[in-house]
């Protein structure tokens, strides 16, 4: 008799690598084999994952079809099942799978759609967090201020791609098929940055200089620091706009020293 | 009403499709149950079960916490979950008699346990942890299951029977659980029923469940929360109010979700099944 820990091992591997491994023996299986009744839990396993992977990709699932993506979830749900119960915070990694997926390789935008996706996902699904208060950095004289470090509403993300996907994406989830009609691929690449505005969503474009700048900032790198190395930027607008934004939610100051 | 109690009424699992009309028209339901993962995080979910709580006394059921875990709960996960708690003042707490995570991976779907003496231990450790943690008493349902263990050693109505007397949790009474695994086991449900101890019965689930056809006219139960409660199923609901008494009653829906409308009606049949009792019993 296998301790609840083994047999619970022996059942996930089933699950998992859908192989038999011995908890079969401990089923009952009067009227229907143990393998057919672990199957009906495997099912819902795969199914309930794949449902919620749809839930946080539509355009993916728009662009490649139910049958395709119900395949590329269900082996993406094997190699990487969720680590947790809370499935909207499950597919970080579906882009990085997207993009080593030979079968979408034709679709080379694809892993960025995805990629997007769960930029807007993790937007919508982001704690509640007051903006910083302006105000608070008023008092700070010019050698303080080159060391503030920001701290990034947990709400935004920033996201490069060689192909237009925030047209691609929207125009998929719109099902405008004219707007998709126009996208031209080879238009160059896009920089965008992903937050919740109030209720909603917004993808918009910077550019390159300022996305780079934002990119530093928002990873808190010193504030004098990140001005010194994107001064091709308009760092007074983009400031200004970060902050009136509430794209900050508190700031600390680095001991090191931010400008040599 | 602010954190309400749940009330001896019928109320209904609240789903996506229906937060926008359910904010918009307040309809005369007592109590709304929803799914606590589905609200771990922030977002319009969210802010739309902080407007409802104003409204409706609120009961949190979680499909993730794995009461049976061998390996242990995930701490990271019932702290979320006691956010929630904290957020919303949920009138009742439950969760289920199963295991769903193994080796790190969450198998996202309701696994059953053997009943053994060494699988109502760790049930009732997590139990007890998960009521010291949310400083509440929670409630445990039973499953309803496709598969059953040879080397299982108890029934599992005395299992769950067990974890209330020793926890001092309540009981979650899905009815349609009852009789998908009554169906599938060949158990008694009414034994089932009659042998739960009466007074850590606090809630009753109701819900629709499909016939799966096998070979030689045999049929296999599943409980897919996709269609109206079954007539046999309402007769055993019947039999649970005569034995519980008027508990809180919700009816569950999931899959091929129907209007609002429809779903209130659901509930208002199970609102008319516990006047009937209530006529039927003596003061």
């Amino acid at each position: 008799m296998p301790s609840l820990r083994e047999l619970q091992q022996s059942i996930g591997r089933s699950m998992v690598a859908g192989i038999e491994v011995g908890a079969s023996s401990c089923i009952v299986g009067a009227g229907l084999a143990p393998q057919e009744r672990l199957g009906i839990y495997r099912n819902t396993f795969i199914s309930t994952v794949a449902r919620a992977l749809r839930l946080t990709f539509p355009a993916v699932h728009r662009l490649v079809g139910a049958d395709f993506f119900d395949g590329a979830a269900q082996i993406f749900t094997l190699e990487r099942p969720p680590k947790g119960a809370d499935l909207n915070a499950y597919g970080e990694e579906f882009a990085s799978f997207l993009e080593r997926f030979e079968a979408a390789a034709t679709l080379a935008y694809l892993p960025d759609v995805a990629r997007l996706e769960w930029a807007v996902n993790r937007a919508l699904h982001a704690q509640e967090a007051p903006s910083l208060d302006v105000t608070e950095l008023a008092d700070l004289g010019p050698a303080d201020q080159a060391r503030i470090c920001f701290a990034a509403h947990p709400s935004i993300s920033t996201i490069r791609s060689a192909f237009p996907v925030d047209a691609i994406w929207k125009a998929v989830l719109e099902q405008d098929d004219q707007a998709m009609g126009a996208v031209n691929l080879s238009s160059g690449p896009v920089h965008l940055l992903v937050e919740r505005l109030g209720e909603h969503v917004d993808v918009s474009r910077l550019d390159v200089a300022a996305w780079n700048l934002s990119l530093t900032l928002f990873g808190g790198s010193p504030l004098g620091l990140a001005l010194e190395r994107h001064a091709d930027a308009d760092a007074p607008s983009l400031l200004a706009a970060h902050l009136s934004a509430g794209r900050f939610i508190s700031y600390s100051r680095s001991d090191a020293k931010a400008v040599s | 009403m602010v954190g309400g109690a749940v009330p001896a009424g019928a109320g209904i699992g609240l789903r996506f499709q229906h937060h926008q009309e359910v904010l918009a028209t307040r309809p005369a339901i007592p109590w709304l149950e929803v799914h606590t993962e589905n609200y771990l995080v922030g977002g319009a979910s969210a802010r739309t079960l902080e407007l409802l709580r104003r409204d409706y006394p609120i009961s949190l059921h979680g499909v993730g916490l794995g009461l049976g875990n061998a390996e242990g709960i995930d701490m990271a996960h019932l702290g979320r979950i006691r956010d929630v708690v904290r957020r919303i003042k949920p009138g009742l707490v439950s969760e289920h008699v199963s295991w769903s995570s193994v080796g790190g991976a969450y198998l996202a779907d309701l696994f059953p346990l053997p009943m053994t003496e060494e699988a109502l231990d760790i049930v009732c450790r997590h139990v007890a942890l998960t009521q010291d943690f949310l400083e509440r008493q929670i409630l445990i349902e039973n499953p309803s299951t496709y598969l059953r263990f040879e080397h299982s050693t108890i029934a599992e109505w005395d299992f769950i029977a067990a974890v209330a007397t020793r926890t001092g949790c309540g009981i979650l009474c899905d009815v349609n659980n009852i009789f998908v695994s009554a169906s599938n086991h060949g158990w008694d449900a009414s034994d089932y029923l009659a042998n739960l101890p009466v007074a850590a019965v606090a809630e009753i689930h109701l819900a629709g469940h499909a016939v799966r056809e096998l070979q030689q006219g045999a049929v296999l139960l599943i409980d897919d929360h996709g269609s109206r409660v079954a007539p046999d199923v309402w007769a055993l609901y019947e039999e649970a109010l005569n034995r519980f008494g008027e508990v809180p009653t919700l009816v569950e829906w999931d899959s091929n979700v129907p209007s609002l409308d429809v779903l209130i009606g659901e509930a208002q049949q199970a609102s008319r099944y516990m006047e009937n009792t209530r006529d039927a019993v003596p003061a």
